[in-house]
Formats: structure tokens, C-alpha cells, sequence
């Protein structure tokens, strides 16, 4: 797994998360999130920020961080 | 379709609406038409023909031929028909022998001062003065030909599709006229009195120098020779014509293509097309020559690497290398290693296939559009707020908008036949708010002026949108009752909350965009109070890392006045290509399936998977960018792109050509080598739309018919060439007509539900949804409530871009097109529009130039943060000090390899937009225009090599 590949999911997770900050409480907005990045993102792409997130910090912010942690138990599930 | 050839029916002066109905005699029949409508018009909805020379039905009645004129019982004298009302109970006479003479002597004068050189004269046969004078019985001029006259004036040849012989003009103003009231433009004019009367284009310029469009109205309108087309003059008369619908921009103009075998000799604008209603721009009137230009590629190729020479091959042996080539990708690298981008430029069917074989083939959902890089935030921000992803209106609404606002648009330039439209209503008296970091033409042209214009700094498009809305709300101009009506009023009032902060006022956004706050609350209560507001908007909008955000925040400015849902106001996208709306439409988003469903819903894959039995990946595939990604990630190895230019096209140019050229099997569809052909191992010609049938969906929803003139010159056209590479993947396609397969989406796609091809020729057009409920197609959308239910106001915080000014960077670079060219160019380069525009420039206001000693016409080098690229400087008060422009129609110019990977939060469409720059002078090509240059030099000698 190549730093560059993760690092340019987070960027696009927390891109994400601050254009949706506005929309209410943190938790409501990483849910939000979460369910875009479950909407519009391949899998790839899911279970690789799914698989890394407890691994290191990777600089999500805290929304993203929770999105993420939502979207890995989706993952997980599958 | 296939009509002999018969010029449309003229009724000498326009339909007139009216729900007064009135009851006229002429000639002893009664007519009954609406009041105000003509005495002419009357007469030629009976069928009966009053001669005229001056008027025509798309023009308002002028009376100055007296050719028209007509006996009214009670009245004196015999008064000129095109210009006399109906009246309830008048008696019309429109022929007799007084008339008969009058009418003579009138054509006699005429043709005393006209070459009579028929025979040879162009138009032969399909000249009004010729039939004029055959209808009058004119047989001979008894004022000889000696005296002073016009017969040697001399002609105009200055314009590449047309020639302006001022010898065989009657000075009928019909060009005129075409210019002001069809076009717009006022380029043409008449020049001197009486004798000397005589038509000028500008101050008596050559077409060419003049302020002329070259939309081609005048010469439609001409009544005799002075204005023809050059392939009319080199070609002769047409002898049989095809209705279809033009592959430029989204407007979708249809036309009539005027055909001598399998020749166009003339596209002329269908006066019943409902998008163009008989007008037309430079580029669907006179560029159609690309389609059998010595570049086109017929014949299929391939070839290991890119630096092997292509091997022509038959169609077999080339899709059954690639079904190979990908097979064995997908064995090795993964089954989502492969996958498709489609085009806006190929029709409905074409785009329904490449998305169908992608899900039965590959087996993934790999499948993607160009509207990546345009609207794909519109299809995201209209169906978050209103519940469906397209414009709201038809073209023709803009005829009863009150308070107009153009935004991140150049319809002029971009969709000139819609901006011709806009033009008219604005000379009506409708208020304009222009907002665009340019003074595009809209802003000051003649006998329009904006009201408003709002010279946004790129980058800040959402704090004027929610400034605007800021000042609507707390200035209480809102449409209350609607929104309670219509609107989620729970999400309505934590978005009102939201507006309300004094962070979104005019004052405080003033900062960000450079928009002076007196300017904009004014605008604001323009828009709200202004009566039918109409929002139209373009790629000044969605190419922005909010670009979703701010389709969004025009949602909600359009729900907050209740300015959706009926005639005259909307949302409206102006789309960039023929079949933006259309591509969307078909399902080539990775999440998506036609009619905008998401691929996760069972109930949605259940249907498809009935209808194409198999079983279909549940999971969205990957994004365009996302496929550059995974190419340099090593992960994705094959890509089928179907009649797109992503290596111009796209952002970021030299992260473009590393992915391409870490492909192991690139197969481009494309009438020619384009500059992602030249990173390809596989090549398939495409068809140009002359050569297919099929339907494009334009900006207003219309579904029209694309029909065939000529037999492909590849021997197939574009959904033959996917059929085939599908079967030899293994898939079972069997079409024998595209009408077919857009039955299958009929079958398949609620909204497409009512309609089929024998529907398109008995109606023309359909505007979706077309179902049961609607069988004739939805003009308007949201009347009675909004696709989605209620209305959903969507919170839109302003998220600066990342891509910020800075002193290495001080400038910023926005991008856009020119009337002449199309997109990356591929079509109108090689036609004479080049004429109007060769190559790209870089536009710079005068201080920014004069501060780094750069004059017009120098070199200067554009360097931004990704790369540089050198153009010529175009020093100009166009753009305001800070900001720089270009358009990306040559590939030479590097647009592209400045603008860089930020992309919009929801769904990556690029920010083509912004890109913080340095300007400087320079006299050199820069270091990437050197390499392409020579690796253009390399792959047109490798394509020579399979030629010969």
C-alpha cells in the first residue's frame, strides 16, 4: 500500500467532511459522510481507509474519523 | 425522415399566440386564426400564396417589397398584406388583375437593377426573386439595363462559408433584420439612402472584419443569391434532405442535413425543431466538413506499445484482441483492473451499451462519462434539492422571465442559439444579473446591458449564492406560502438559520469575492421581486471544489422566491456537449443505473438482471479520477474510452499521460487520432452522427432523433463497434437497429417508460419523463411538487479551495470556450472556424500585464503549482486585475497541464477553474509543449506507417 494512496483518501474524506459540517452535530454529519463514502466510493477504496484507520494516524479530522470508523463496521459486515 | 428536397413551408410573418380567435374571407374562403395574426400569414394557412419578397415567417413584417399586396373590401388603395392585421369579418382579395399589374411593376423594377444570369446563378431553382418573378408573370423590363445600376458591384468572399455578391441584393432588409431580431449580433446594417441604399456589414467592412458571428440567419433569410453558401455555389442545389439533430453543444439544435447522395452539401436549422426553432450558430450551420475530413481514421488498428507502428486490422481480429487483451488483464490483475469511459458526443444508445457491457462484460462497474469533469455536480445538487438530476425548463420558457441570472456561463460563446434567444427577451425589457469573474458578452452588447454584474473572484461562487440568499431572507423577501407549500419546512428552517448568520451578509462575503455588497443586495431583491426569475448556469459553477455546493445554494435561491415549477423561471444547466444530459441519463455513472438509480438498490439490479441475466455488482465502480489513480497505483490496467479525449481534455495533463501510459491495453473509439488515441494499443473508428441513428437528450430533456445520411465509413457505426466487442467478451447483444435498444431503456427506465422512436417521429421531440402519465413528455418540471416530494433546502457552507493565490502564485487562471471552437477541438480544428480562432490565448488585464512588461502578443509563460505552458498574451479589460483566462481548444496550448487535481467535494468533477498562476514573459515553448510537439511527430509517423 503505497502513503501516496492514503493519503489521497483522506484528503478526499475530509474535503468531504468539511463541506458537510455545517449540515448538524458531529455525529449526524459522520453519518452523513459515512453514507457518501458508502454511496460513491468502490470498494477498494473502502476497505483500504477501512482497514488502515486503527493502524496509524492518518490525519482524518474528528468527523472524518468517525465516518470512517462507521464505514468500517459497514465494511465489516458485508 | 428521408425527404426529397422542398425548402420549409414560410408563412411570411411569424405565428402569433392569442386566445382571441378571429374570421376572415380571402378569396372566398373563410380562415380563422388568432387575433393579430397577419393578412399574409391567414392567407398561407388556407394555402394560399400571396407573393412577397420581403418577408418571411421568422421575421417581423417590414412592408417595404410592396410585392404583397392585397384588395380589402372598405379600404382604399391596396395595402401590404404582411404588415395588415386580420380583422373579423374583412373580405380579402389577392388576386386580380390590378393587383396582378401592380405586383409586376414592382418585380419589373427589381429585376432592372439584377443580373439575369439565372442559368448560372447559384441558387437556380431555389431563388424567392426567380419564383417571385415566374408567380407575377413577368416577361420582360422596359427600362433596359443601361442606366446607373449595382450589376458590378463587387463581392464579398471574406467569410469561408459564404459569399456576399452585393450585384444580385434588392436591399429587402431580410439580413438584416435576421441579424438584430434571430441572432442578436446588429452586425449588418443598411448603409446610404435611396439609390445608394445599399447592405454593410459593420462600417462597411468585409464580413470577415466585421462584428459578424457567422450564424448563418442571413443568409437563410436572403430571398435571392446576394448571400450563399460556398458548398451550395461549389455543389448545386440538394436533392434530397434528412431531419437530425446536431452534435455540438447542448442545445441541440435540430437541422435539416441537405444531401446530394451521401454528400451534405447544407445543414440548415429545422424550423420545427423545438430547440432552435430555425436558427443556427457557425458551428452546426457550416462546420460539418470534420466528418469527412483526410484525418478521419476508417479502418481499425492495433499494435503492442505505443511506440509500434499500428497494424490496420479487420473489426474481428481487432475486438477479439481486446476481448483477449482484457480477459487476460482481468486474470491477472483482478476483475475490476478494467473499465470505460463513455461519451456526452455519442448518442443515447451508444452510451446505454458501453454502460451495459461494462456491467454484463467486465463485470464491474467501472464505467464513467466526461460529464465527470463537467456536471456531474448538477446531477448531484439537483437531485439532492428538487429529487432529479436535470434542467427544469425548455429553452423557449425564457420567453416569459422577467429577472434573468447567468452564472459561470458565456451562452453566447458556449450555446449561442439559446443566447440568441436570451438576447431577444432581454431586448424585451427582462432584467439581467450576470455573475462571472469575465465581462462576457451578455454584460454590454448591443441594445443589452446587464442590470447587474457581479464580477465574482474565482473560487467564491458560494458566499454570492448565499449572500444573495442571505439578503432574501433577512430582508423577508421570501416566497413564504410556497415554501410552507412545497417545502421541507423543518429543513427549510435550519437552512433559514444557517442563511441568517451575519457571516453570509454581502458585507462580510465582500472579502472572499470581490463583490461590492451594495451591488449584490441589490441583485438580491432584483431576483426576488423581480416577478419570473431564471437562473441559467454553466461550467463556472460546477468545475469548483464546491461545485456541488453552489448547484445547491441555486436550488435553494430558485425555491426560496417559488421561482420553480412553472413557465418563465427554473434552474437551468447549460450542458457543454450534445449528450450531457443524455449520457448521465443512461447509467454511465460507476453508482448508477439508467434513470439515476443507484446500483445498490436490489429491486433496481433485480430488473436489469431479469432483462440481461446476470448477476451485477452491487458496489459503485470507479470514477474517472479515481481511475488515473489506480493506473499509477498499478491496479487498473484496462480502459475502453469510447469517443472522449481525456489527455486533452481532462486536468492535469502530465498525471493524465502517466496513467495512460501505464495501461496495458487502452482501446480509443474515435472518428480520429486523438491525443488519447496516441497512448492507445487498440483502435476503433468511430462514426461521426451523419453516419448513425441513434437519440441525443439536450439541456431541456429533449430527446431527439439522430438519423443516418451516409453509411459509416468504418462500416460501422458506434453501438455496432461496442455490440461487437461485447460478443466477443461473451456478452449476447443482438440489435439490428439502435431503435431497439432504446426500447430496451424504455423498458427498463421509469422516466423513458412512454418513449420509442415511432413516438420521436410523430412528435419530433420528447422532453422525459415520458411515461404513462405523461405520454407526450414533461416541458416543465415540478409543477405541482417536487420529483423528491417536498423541497430540500441544503445547508451550503462556503469551504475556500485549496488552491489559493499566494506571491509565487498570484494570479488566478480560469478556463473557458470561444463561439468558433468545440471542446478540445477535435471537430471544429479541422474545419475553417480556425480561421476565427488558430490557437488558444491567454487573456490579462492591462495592469497585470504592464506590471510584468508584457505587451499584446507576446509570449508569456503560465506556471501554476502542477506545470507551465506557453501562449500568446491577449491584454485585455475582459478580465479584472488578478485573474487570467484561456480556452483548451488546441492540444498544443497545455491548457490542461496547469489546471490541477482539485476536484469538486462530491463527485471529483475537476476545478478547472481556479488555478493559482505566475504569468511572465518568455521566448520559448515550454519544456512540455517540446515533447508533445514531438511525440505528436512520433505517433502521426507510426499511424503514417499502418496508412501506407
Amino acid at each position: 500500500m503505497s502513503a501516496k494512496k492514503i493519503d489521497r483518501l483522506v484528503k478526499m474524506v475530509n474535503q468531504i467532511s468539511l463541506n458537510m459540517r455545517s449540515n448538524g452535530e458531529e455525529d449526524f454529519v459522520a453519518v452523513q459522510v459515512s453514507e457518501h463514502l458508502e454511496k460513491f466510493w468502490s470498494p477498494p477504496m473502502k476497505n483500504l481507509i477501512s482497514e488502515q484507520i486503527d493502524k496509524e494516524d492518518l490525519g482524518l479530522t474528528s468527523i472524518s474519523y468517525s465516518a470512517v470508523k462507521k464505514l468500517a463496521a459497514i465494511q465489516k459486515m458485508k | 425522415m428521408l425527404e426529397f428536397y422542398e425548402p420549409q413551408a414560410d408563412f411570411g410573418t411569424p405565428e402569433i399566440e392569442s386566445e382571441t380567435m378571429v374570421t376572415l374571407s380571402i378569396d372566398g374562403a373563410d380562415v380563422t386564426v388568432p387575433e393579430g395574426t397577419s393578412v399574409m400569414r391567414a392567407a398561407a394557412e388556407k394555402g394560399i400564396k400571396i407573393p412577397r419578397l420581403c418577408a418571411t415567417d421568422s421575421l417581423k413584417s417590414f412592408g417595404s417589397c410592396r410585392v404583397c399586396l392585397v384588395e380589402i373590401e372598405g379600404r382604399r388603395g391596396f395595402p401590404a398584406s404582411c404588415t395588415t392585421n386580420v380583422e373579423e369579418g374583412m373580405q380579402v382579395v389577392t388576386q386580380s388583375s390590378e393587383i396582378g399589374k401592380l405586383r409586376r411593376n414592382v418585380m419589373e423594377l427589381y429585376i432592372s437593377d439584377h443580373p439575369l444570369d439565372c442559368l448560372t446563378c447559384p441558387t437556380n431553382g431555389d431563388c424567392q426573386l426567380q419564383d417571385t418573378a415566374g408567380e407575377v408573370g413577368l416577361r420582360s423590363v422596359r427600362y433596359g439595363f443601361e442606366g446607373d445600376n449595382h450589376l458590378v458591384a463587387e463581392k464579398d468572399e471574406s467569410n469561408p462559408y459564404f459569399t456576399f455578391d452585393p450585384s444580385k441584393c434588392i436591399v429587402c432588409s431580410r439580413c438584416v433584420r435576421a441579424c438584430e431580431e434571430t441572432q442578436g449580433t446588429f452586425a449588418l446594417t443598411i448603409d446610404g439612402r435611396g439609390f445608394e441604399s445599399k447592405v454593410s456589414a459593420g462600417q462597411s467592412e468585409d464580413f470577415m472584419d466585421s462584428d459578424c458571428v457567422s450564424c448563418g440567419a442571413c443568409v437563410a433569410a436572403c430571398p435571392t443569391a446576394t448571400l450563399t453558401e460556398k458548398s451550395i455555389i461549389e455543389a448545386g442545389k440538394p436533392e434530397h434532405s434528412v431531419i437530425t439533430t446536431c452534435a455540438y453543444c447542448g442545445v441541440g439544435c435540430s437541422f435539416k442535413a441537405e444531401m446530394k447522395g451521401n454528400d451534405v452539401v447544407r445543414m440548415t436549422p429545422y424550423k420545427d425543431g423545438k430547440a432552435n426553432e430555425g436558427h443556427a450558430c457557425v458551428k452546426g450551420r457550416f462546420a460539418f466538413g470534420y466528418a469527412t475530413h483526410k484525418d478521419r481514421i476508417t479502418q481499425p488498428m492495433i499494435r503492442e506499445s505505443i511506440h509500434d507502428p499500428w497494424q490496420e486490422v479487420s473489426w474481428e481480429t481487432a475486438v477479439n484482441h481486446t476481448a483477449k487483451r482484457f480477459k487476460e488483464i482481468q486474470s491477472k490483475y483482478g476483475r475490476t483492473s478494467i473499465g470505460a469511459i463513455s461519451s456526452s458526443r455519442c448518442t443515447n444508445e451508444e452510451v446505454y451499451l458501453v454502460q451495459k457491457m461494462v456491467r454484463m462484460g467486465f463485470g464491474n462497474n467501472n464505467i464513467d462519462t466526461c460529464a465527470r469533469v463537467c456536471h456531474s455536480p448538477t446531477g448531484f445538487g439537483l437531485k439532492t434539492t428538487l429529487g432529479e438530476s436535470a434542467g427544469t425548463q425548455t429553452f423557449a420558457s425564457v420567453a416569459k422571465a422577467d429577472v434573468i441570472i447567468v452564472m459561470g456561463a458565456n451562452p453566447t460563446e458556449a450555446h449561442p442559439v439559446f443566447g440568441s434567444r436570451l438576447k431577444r427577451r432581454l431586448r424585451e425589457g427582462a432584467k439581467l444579473i450576470v455573475i462571472d469573474p469575465r465581462e462576457i458578452e451578455l454584460v454590454n452588447s448591443p441594445h443589452i446591458s446587464a442590470d447587474f454584474h457581479l464580477p465574482v473572484r474565482p473560487g467564491t461562487n458560494v458566499t454570492v449564492l448565499n449572500a444573495l440568499a442571505h439578503v432574501i431572507v433577512k430582508e423577508g423577501l421570501q416566497a413564504s406560502t410556497y415554501i410552507e407549500d412545497r417545502c421541507e419546512m423543518d429543513e427549510f428552517e435550519k437552512w433559514s438559520a444557517f442563511i441568517s448568520d451575519d457571516r453570509h451578509s454581502p458585507e462580510n462575503t465582500e472579502q472572499f469575492s470581490g463583490v461590492p455588497a451594495r451591488d449584490l443586495r441589490a441583485a438580491a431583491r432584483l431576483y426576488a421581486e423581480g416577478g419570473n426569475g431564471a437562473i441559467f448556469y454553466g461550467l463556472g459553477v460546477t468545475e469548483h471544489s464546491q461545485g456541488s455546493t453552489a448547484v445547491m445554494a441555486i436550488a435553494n435561491l430558485a425555491m426560496l422566491t417559488g421561482n420553480v415549477g412553472r413557465e418563465g423561471v427554473g434552474v437551468n444547466p447549460l450542458r457543454g456537449q450534445n449528450n450531457v444530459q443524455g449520457s448521465c441519463d443512461m447509467g454511465s455513472f460507476p453508482h448508477e443505473l439508467p434513470g439515476y438509480r443507484h446500483i445498490s438498490s436490489k429491486v433496481t439490479r433485480n430488473l436489469f438482471e431479469g432483462e440481461w441475466g446476470v448477476t451485477l455488482d452491487p458496489e459503485p465502480g470507479l470514477r474517472i479520477p479515481n481511475m488515473f489513480d489506480a493506473a499509477i497505483d498499478g491496479e487498473f490496467k484496462g480502459l475502453y474510452c469510447q469517443g472522449e479525449d481525456i489527455a486533452q481534455s481532462d486536468p492535469n495533463t502530465q498525471h493524465v499521460e502517466t496513467a495512460l501510459s501505464s495501461m496495458e491495453c487502452l482501446v480509443v473509439q474515435d472518428i480520429f487520432l486523438n491525443e488519447t488515441a496516441k497512448f492507445a494499443h487498440v483502435f476503433l473508428p468511430g462514426a461521426s452522427f451523419l453516419e448513425k441513428d441513434g437519440t441525443f437528450t439536450n439541456a431541456e430533456r429533449r430527446i431527439s432523433r439522430v438519423r443516418k445520411t451516409m453509411p459509416p465509413l468504418s462500416g460501422k457505426a458506434d453501438w455496432e463497434g461496442t455490440m461487437a466487442l461485447a460478443n466477443a467478451l461473451g456478452c449476447k447483444f443482438q440489435y439490428d437497429h439502435p431503435s431497439e435498444i432504446m426500447d430496451e431503456i424504455a423498458r427498463l427506465t421509469p422516466t423513458f417508460n412512454g418513449v420509442s422512436y415511432a413516438k420521436l417521429d410523430k412528435l419530433g421531440s420528447i422532453q422525459w419523463p415520458c411515461n404513462d402519465h405523461t405520454p407526450a413528455g414533461t416541458p416543465v418540471m415540478h409543477v405541482d411538487e417536487f420529483v423528491r416530494g417536498k423541497g430540500f433546502f441544503a445547508i451550503t457552507e462556503y469551504v475556500p479551495t485549496e488552491e489559493r493565490a499566494n506571491r509565487k502564485f498570484p494570479l488566478l487562471l480560469t478556463t473557458g470556450r470561444i463561439l468558433s471552437q468545440y471542446n478540445v477541438g477535435a471537430q471544429t480544428r479541422r474545419t475553417k472556424n480556425s480561421e476565427w480562432h488558430e490557437e488558444d490565448t491567454l487573456e490579462i488585464h492591462p495592469h497585470d500585464a504592464e506590471e510584468r512588461g508584457i505587451k499584446h502578443g507576446d509570449w508569456v509563460g503560465i506556471k501554476s503549482r502542477v506545470g507551465n505552458t506557453v501562449l500568446h498574451a491577449d491584454v485585455t479589460s475582459r478580465v479584472k486585475p488578478g485573474v487570467v483566462y484561456t480556452t483548451f481548444h488546441h492540444p498544443v496550448s497545455g491548457a490542461n497541464v496547469i489546471t490541477t487535481d482539485n476536484s469538486d467535494w462530491a463527485t471529483n468533477c475537476p476545478e478547472f477553474k481556479v488555478t493559482a498562476v505566475q504569468i511572465s514573459k518568455v521566448t520559448a515553448p515550454s519544456r512540455w509543449q517540446e515533447r508533445q510537439k514531438m511525440f505528436n511527430t512520433q505517433q502521426q509517423h507510426l499511424l503514417a506507417k499502418a496508412r501506407h
